[in-house]
């Protein structure tokens, strides 16, 4: 188990190496100057080659590349354009609410779609089943920064039950509990709709396999078919897609970060794209293209775990 | 559905055990601005508009626009108590006021800080408006209390750049030097607010200056809050989280604002007057019967109309409206399609004619450029915008790409400043000496240096009408609109003054300020 743990992130080096590569060379595509955003739009030439030659983005590309990848390799982020500061502590301090955010929602979409969708297939074409169809219709195509502008009116706006602004206040630990209901119920009823989807239609698979009709015909309860005989067989698409999802998920908590203004990488990450703060972007990328290589070895491993085929093969 | 039940219940729960948020405390202001986090606190090296309204709360200047007001002939005394000046005017001596403390507990400011600061705004390599100094041959401290300054030619306006806006806003040196680059986040003036916290992508905090000059602040705290969302930060509002909001500088805006309880929208100068600037030297623009034809089919009252009459007002020179010296009755081009299509068949193009130009994505700039892109279809001009975000858009502009450019801004209300840096030759695009003037226009730089050599000011306010006739007669630039500053606030919050303008492009909140 340890040697395929090795193994799988070994080979996710080289994907990240190609990731920084990829991201050094198009944040810097793209036309803008970070000297010019920092100094504003009166600064002289002087002040602007000043602060390239500080920032060193006067030096030609190539030496630019191998002196970042050095720096990565080194195990550091560099520091960002703007705030001099880590990289790497700039992301950690914003990097525990993307997290929280992110699980909450992925928790919220699991333990509500997990059971509605079984619930929809073992009702096939009953009146449960078509309203979670509808619904998780619904939830698919809202997209994630209008359901978050209903939620805030409906919830912050008429009924005073939540803030608009989800930031937590500094030894508050409840306002941090509030601050995160809003923006993780938006990201997970999206999450919902996915897993219900899913876990429905391989539901429906399994149940017309010949091992349930057996089960069945041995008189085995109904409710202990579904949960116990068919639901793990039923999981490994529902995995797959969380794991998939996961992805989906921190590109939309950017969106829910924005709109209920909640600090976190999706912030951090169009405030950078603004200033052109080309090391905060490449550092950003490398964390996020690191997380979805620990999501899907996690996927993998949650396989064996699920399945025990896979796990003897 | 039985763990749905649950779940619901357990939300309800977390609910009733968070409860409704309490209600703010007294006397702190609580500000929403349009940015997702902040640039810098140095008042030398930003001018983004988001820093600017909270540096005006933390920094004096020598002297002061007399807060509400941008009115050059209105400055009065701020860190400095009088002023002489030599016969020439080329020597100011400064005498400061006595026991004005460094915010922070960086101690007495003394005339050594201000020699310091000024250095410091004048040296290209660290300041955003080092050209605003560059007339200025020293500064120096006579003693602790006074501080001369010198120049080569006598600035447009000396006190201008003196006062506590850009270069002119007096640093505190030990913190300057001992905060390094972390200057940023804890900058450290004189104001009646002082640096408490940073958040990043959050807030910055402000506390108040209880021994500020002019009396402690009756409000205790500003927070003011980075809300990058437009519907955030107006839900945000209407739910009371916030007390004064950056506007969204449209109509449909200041009057959904108006509409609410205890709101009061503020509208103010000064106005950031877009010119569209047209590079004479580009072919079919190299030809004045095409510009001409051009100032002939712009709609200014049409552009008005649109924008809003709440919010936005036409332009009356290639100058902003109430600078010291813009000619308020310039010669410009009436709206008339039908001379302009005449020009244009004079010119070789009955059949029309084809221009592609750079555009920034920015909403309100954006909208402006595609009713004129209409208005000059009708007279057959086929005005093409490639569309780009706008840091692409300062960039490439720059690089003199864009034969047509749309800029928007406002400066020191003086108009040399605003002449030099847009029309001047010296200030062309691919120069070293570059700055913002994208039209290539040389036609009023006798002018412009002019003004600024003579003492006597009505011949310096008639050298600067000339050069803007000489501008606008020549079609450099096509003045479009101004758009005016929008922000609201509850009616618990009172300035203390009357809002006419601000040059930090938001309200000056002082030491007169109330927040019931």
């Amino acid at each position: 188990m340890l040697t395929y743990i090795l193994k799988r992130l070994l080979v996710a080096i080289p994907t990240l190496l190609a990731v920084l590569t990829v991201v050094f060379f198009f944040v810097r595509i793209a036309p803008g100057d970070p000297a010019f955003i920092i100094l504003g739009d009166q600064a002289s030439q002087e002040a602007l080659a000043a602060v390239r030659h500080d920032l060193g983005l006067d030096r030609p590309l190539p030496v630019q590349y191998v002196d970042f990848m050095a720096t990565v390799l080194s195990g550091n982020l560099g520091n960002s354009l703007v705030t001099h500061r880590p990289v790497w502590q700039e992301v950690r301090n914003v990097l525990p609410y993307t997290i929280e955010l992110t699980v909450t929602a992925l928790i919220i979409g699991v333990a509500l779609g997990l059971p509605l969708g079984v619930a929809a297939a073992k009702h096939r074409n009953r009146a449960l089943d078509y309203a979670a169809r509808i619904f998780s219709l619904i939830g698919l195509s809202f997209p994630a920064f209008v359901s978050a502008i209903m939620l805030l009116l409906a919830f912050a706006i008429q009924l005073h039950w939540f803030p608009v602004i989800s930031e937590a206040r500094e030894g508050d630990p409840l306002s941090r509990v509030s601050a995160l209901v809003l923006p993780a119920v938006n990201l997970g009823l999206i999450m919902v709709a996915y897993v219900m989807r899913v876990a429905r239609s391989s539901m429906l698979g399994v149940l017309g396999e010949d091992y349930i009709r057996t089960a069945r015909a041995k008189g085995v309860p109904a409710r202990v078919v579904v949960w116990r005989h068919a639901l793990g067989n039923a999981l490994i698409p529902v995995v797959t897609v969380v794991g998939l999802y996961l992805g989906v998920l921190i590109g939309n908590s950017v969106l829910t970060e924005i709109v209920f203004n909640r600090p976190g990488l999706g912030k951090l990450i169009v405030n950078s794209l603004n200033q052109r703060d080309y090391t905060m972007l490449q550092g950003l990328m490398v964390v996020y293209a690191f997380i979805i290589v620990i999501v899907n070895l996690l996927t993998d491993l949650t396989y064996g775990v699920v399945d025990p085929r896979v796990r003897q093969t | 559905m039985r763990s749905f039940a649950s779940l619901a219940a357990t939300l309800a729960a977390a609910l009733l055990i968070t409860g409704p948020l309490p209600a703010h405390a007294q006397k702190v202001l609580n500000v929403g601005m349009a940015a997702a986090d902040l640039g810098s606190l140095d008042p030398h090296r930003t001018a983004n508009t988001p820093d600017k309204a909270i540096i005006g709360w933390m920094f004096n200047g020598l002297v002061r626009f007399k807060p509400g007001t941008m009115n050059p002939d209105q400055i009065e005394p701020d860190l400095a108590e009088r002023w002489d000046t030599s016969a020439d005017q080329l020597t100011w001596t400064f005498h400061l006021r006595k026991g004005v403390q460094c915010n922070n507990g960086y101690g007495e400011l003394t005339a050594d800080d201000v020699v310091f600061s000024l250095k410091r705004a004048a040296d290209p390599k660290i300041s955003s408006f080092s050209s605003d100094y560059a007339d200025m041959t020293s500064v120096e401290a006579v003693d602790p209390s006074t501080v001369r300054l010198t120049f080569k030619n006598r600035p447009a306006s000396v006190l201008g750049i003196l006062t506590n806006y850009q270069g002119g806003n007096i640093v505190c040196r030990k913190a300057v030097e001992k905060l390094g680059d972390d200057f940023r986040t804890k900058a450290v003036g004189t104001g009646p607010f002082a640096i408490e916290q940073y958040t990043p992508n959050q807030s910055v905090t402000l506390v108040a200056n209880k021994s500020y000059f002019r009396g402690a602040p009756k409000i205790d705290r500003i927070v003011y809050r980075y809300i990058p969302s437009d519907a955030t930060r107006d839900l945000a509002y209407t739910s009371g989280e916030i007390d004064l909001i950056y506007g969204r500088q449209d109509q449909v805006w200041a009057e959904r604002m108006k509409s609410l309880p205890h709101t009061i929208v503020d509208v103010f100068g000064p106005g950031e007057l877009s010119d569209l600037s047209l590079n004479v030297t580009k072919k079919p623009l190299d030809d004045l019967r095409v510009r001409q034809a051009i100032a002939y089919a712009v709609n200014r009252a049409e552009l008005v109309k649109f924008k809003g009459p709440l919010t936005a007002r036409e332009a009356v020179s290639v100058v902003p409206h109430d600078y010291l010296g813009t000619d308020e009755n310039a010669p410009l081009y009436p709206y008339d399609p039908a001379k302009a299509k005449q020009l244009l068949a004079d010119a070789g193009y009955a059949n029309g004619l084809k221009i592609s130009i750079i555009q920034t994505a920015l909403p309100t700039m954006l909208n402006t450029m595609q009713i004129v892109q209409a208005e000059l279809k009708k007279v057959g001009i086929d005005m093409e915008l490639n569309v780009v975000d706008h840091p692409t858009f300062h960039a490439q502009i720059r690089k003199d790409l864009s034969p047509m450019v749309m800029y928007s801004a406002a400066r020191l209300p003086v108009a040399d400043v605003y002449l030099t840096q847009f029309f001047h030759s010296r200030s062309t695009v691919g120069t070293p000496t570059a700055v913002t003037n994208f039209s290539h226009c040389s036609v009023a730089d006798k002018d412009i240096d002019a003004a600024r050599q003579t003492t006597d000011v009505a011949k310096q306010k008639a050298l600067w009408k000339d050069a803007q006739d000489k501008l606008v007669k020549d079609v450099c630039a096509v003045p479009l609109y101004e758009q005016l500053q929008v922000w609201a606030h509850r009616d618990k919050l009172n300035f203390g003054y009357k809002l006419d303008a601000s040059l930090t492009l938001g309200p000056i909140i002082n030491e007169q300020t109330t927040l019931q």
